[in-house]
């Protein structure tokens, strides 16, 4: 067999791979979505969730039920884990590292102090918490940038200032709670354990309309990912534009992030496992945005389901992706550190 | 002919100016070694032709035009480089990493062609590396692995390839292998190819032009029979010697006092 038929054989079966996994995939997080809206404390068909859904049929009981309840969880998780597992491999392959995560590099925890300082100091509505959780999320990493950024990157430098600058914000948070009264301490706690039922349709618009914009954006940028893998060197060897791609995919995974946690707060882990879930189930060095964000809307879906559903007390969907989360963490550090690698 | 020039080039990192006002010639379809001391700005040097690191002051002419007057994407489809430690993705296969060195030849919608795969399959051909397409890189001995990197420049399909301290983790049968193979890949295209090297001995043997470098300016440069001299080696390296022919090649041999 020559080489050439040898790079064909591989190349057709990774194409084949790739397909079968974003077919698959696709197929999960639209299965999951459909049992979110079938499921609950009051049972409906296939057929009345549809009729409803698509407006063909009016029956006010089950349009509560489904429009009102349902479909904006549902929505809500979807265009949520989309966000954070697109948001999380960019992070973690531009960095070259599985740690680097944008929930624990700031990025969320600046979204945090900013709501819980709304929260308790003005006594915000949803929407505005939702504005300032926004810009705090924008804050907070561009205070990565200018700390961690300037010289290029390097990938524990990085995350060991990451993790300084949440650890940091994490303390402001902390400082604002023992200040606030009861009930404003319960709203804020409420808000930083993350939950996909809490958003508004205004908010949920916006951000549905924002991944249609940004997914594919990222799908794009993903050649310049792939070359920015094998070094600043190396990529601008082979003619790429290094600083600007970076600096795009950055402003495009930091913008996914901050949406996500302005509406839903900071969900735990998702960001941090969809990635490298999605790289298992494609190959090694495979990339691939679209598949995370896919594992990232899958894994959201199904946290909720467990959370609202299977638990015998329902619990907000943060809880249930960072138990899930955590023993995952817990591995890769322990992994991480066998191997030597990951800097 | 001149292929890749500079003049009066100033190269530097933070407030440390490491190569100062430097002119040099690289000659077209000939293997130049760049050699000297730790420090001495040869990496800085061949980063500097590469535009990898961007001139303080002075211009790098690529066929007689300069790089700022390239994008960056003309650039690599003339001139391919290998930096002194690449890095790749875990896990990555040897076939995904050679396939990445077509990135030049591609547009932002262009899917993969026929043409990507022959200049692939070529390029792993020149290297030796065919048996080790659906191989993760980093299962690899050092020796393959540094082959596989010179095939993803290959597959570039450059007419300059520039690379820095290619042996620098290599034993030195394996040194030599390298070196053997981008004298081949010289000889059959007719690739300009320059290299930045620790070993004289190694230089003086496998390259047409040597550029011996001391503290960020050229101290010396011509065919290894003039450059190499007991002399120089002491100016350059600071380390007393004789030299002698090689008793195979006829090239100027270092040996140690």
């Amino acid at each position: 067999m020559t080489t050439l038929d040898q790079l064909r054989d591989v190349r057709r079966s990774r194409r084949v791979r790739a397909t079968a996994v974003t077919l698959s995939l696709t197929g999960l997080a639209l299965g999951l979505f459909v049992v979110t809206l079938l499921v609950g404390s009051f049972r409906l068909s296939l057929g009345e969730v549809f009729g409803s859904v698509t407006h063909l049929v009016d029956d006010p009981a089950v349009d509560f039920i489904v429009r009102d309840l349902r479909l904006p969880v549902a929505v809500s998780a979807l265009c949520v884990g989309a966000a954070l597992g697109a948001s999380g491999t960019i992070f973690q392959q531009l960095l070259r590292n599985p740690l680097a995560s944008p929930d624990f590099v700031g990025v969320s925890a600046g979204a945090s102090v900013a709501a819980v300082a709304g929260i308790v100091l003005w006594g915000t509505t949803s929407l505005v918490t939702c504005f300032l959780a926004l810009g705090g999320a924008i804050v907070g990493s561009l205070l990565m940038y200018v700390l961690a950024w300037r010289d290029g990157i390097s990938g524990y430098r990085f995350i060991l200032i990451g993790i300084g600058v949440a650890a940091t914000f994490e303390g402001i948070t902390g400082y604002l709670l023992t200040r606030a009264t009861v009930f404003d301490a319960r709203e804020a706690i409420h808000w930083l354990t993350g939950t996909v039922g809490r958003a508004d349709d205004a908010q949920q618009y916006a951000l549905a309309a924002s991944l249609v914009v940004l997914l594919p954006l990222a799908v794009l940028l993903q050649r310049q990912l792939r070359l920015l893998e094998l070094g600043d060197d190396t990529a601008r060897g082979l003619g790429g534009r290094t600083e600007l791609a970076k600096v795009g995919l950055i402003s495009l995974a930091v913008l996914l992030i901050a949406l996500a946690t302005a509406v839903a707060g900071p969900i735990a882990f998702v960001a941090l496992v969809a990635g490298p879930l999605a790289q298992r189930l494609l190959g090694p060095a495979a990339g691939g945005i679209l598949p995370a964000a896919l594992v990232g809307a899958a894994l959201l879906l199904g946290a909720d389901l467990v959370a609202t559903q299977l638990l015998p007390v329902a619990l907000p969907t943060g809880v249930v992706t960072g138990a899930l989360g955590a023993p995952y963490l817990v591995w890769l550090l322990a992994t991480a550190n066998r191997e030597g690698q990951g800097g | 002919m001149t292929k890749l020039a500079a003049q009066g080039l100033t190269l530097g990192y933070d407030d440390r100016v490491v190569v100062d006002r430097l002119d040099v010639e690289i000659l077209e379809g000939k293997v130049t070694t760049v050699v000297g001391a730790n420090a001495c700005g040869k990496s800085t040097l061949l980063r500097g032709l590469a535009r990898l690191l961007r001139p303080r002051s002075g211009v790098v002419l690529l066929d007689d035009r300069p790089l700022d007057d390239l994008s960056t994407l003309e650039v690599a489809r003339v001139l391919g480089v290998l930096p002194q430690t690449p890095v790749a993705p875990d896990g990555i296969t040897v076939g995904d990493l050679v396939g990445r060195g077509r990135h030049p030849h591609q547009g932002w919608f262009r899917r993969w062609t026929e043409e990507d795969e022959a200049a692939v399959a070529d390029a792993l051909d020149a290297t030796g590396s065919q048996d080790l397409v659906g191989r993760p890189l980093r299962e690899l001995s050092g020796g393959q692995r540094q082959r596989v990197w010179v095939a993803m420049a290959l597959a570039q399909q450059t007419e300059v390839l520039l690379l820095d301290e290619p042996t620098t983790y290599l034993d030195l049968n394996h040194q030599v292998e390298l070196l053997r193979l981008l004298r081949d890949l010289n000889a059959r295209s007719g690739k300009t190819i320059v290299v930045v090297l620790h070993e004289l001995n190694l230089a003086a043997r496998f390259s047409d032009h040597m550029i011996a470098m001391s503290d960020g300016r050229i101290v010396a440069q011509g065919a290894p029979g003039d450059v190499v001299t007991a002399e120089l080696v002491e100016e350059v390296f600071g380390l007393r010697s004789m030299v002698v022919p090689d008793p195979v090649a006829g090239t100027p041999l270092v040996v140690p006092l």
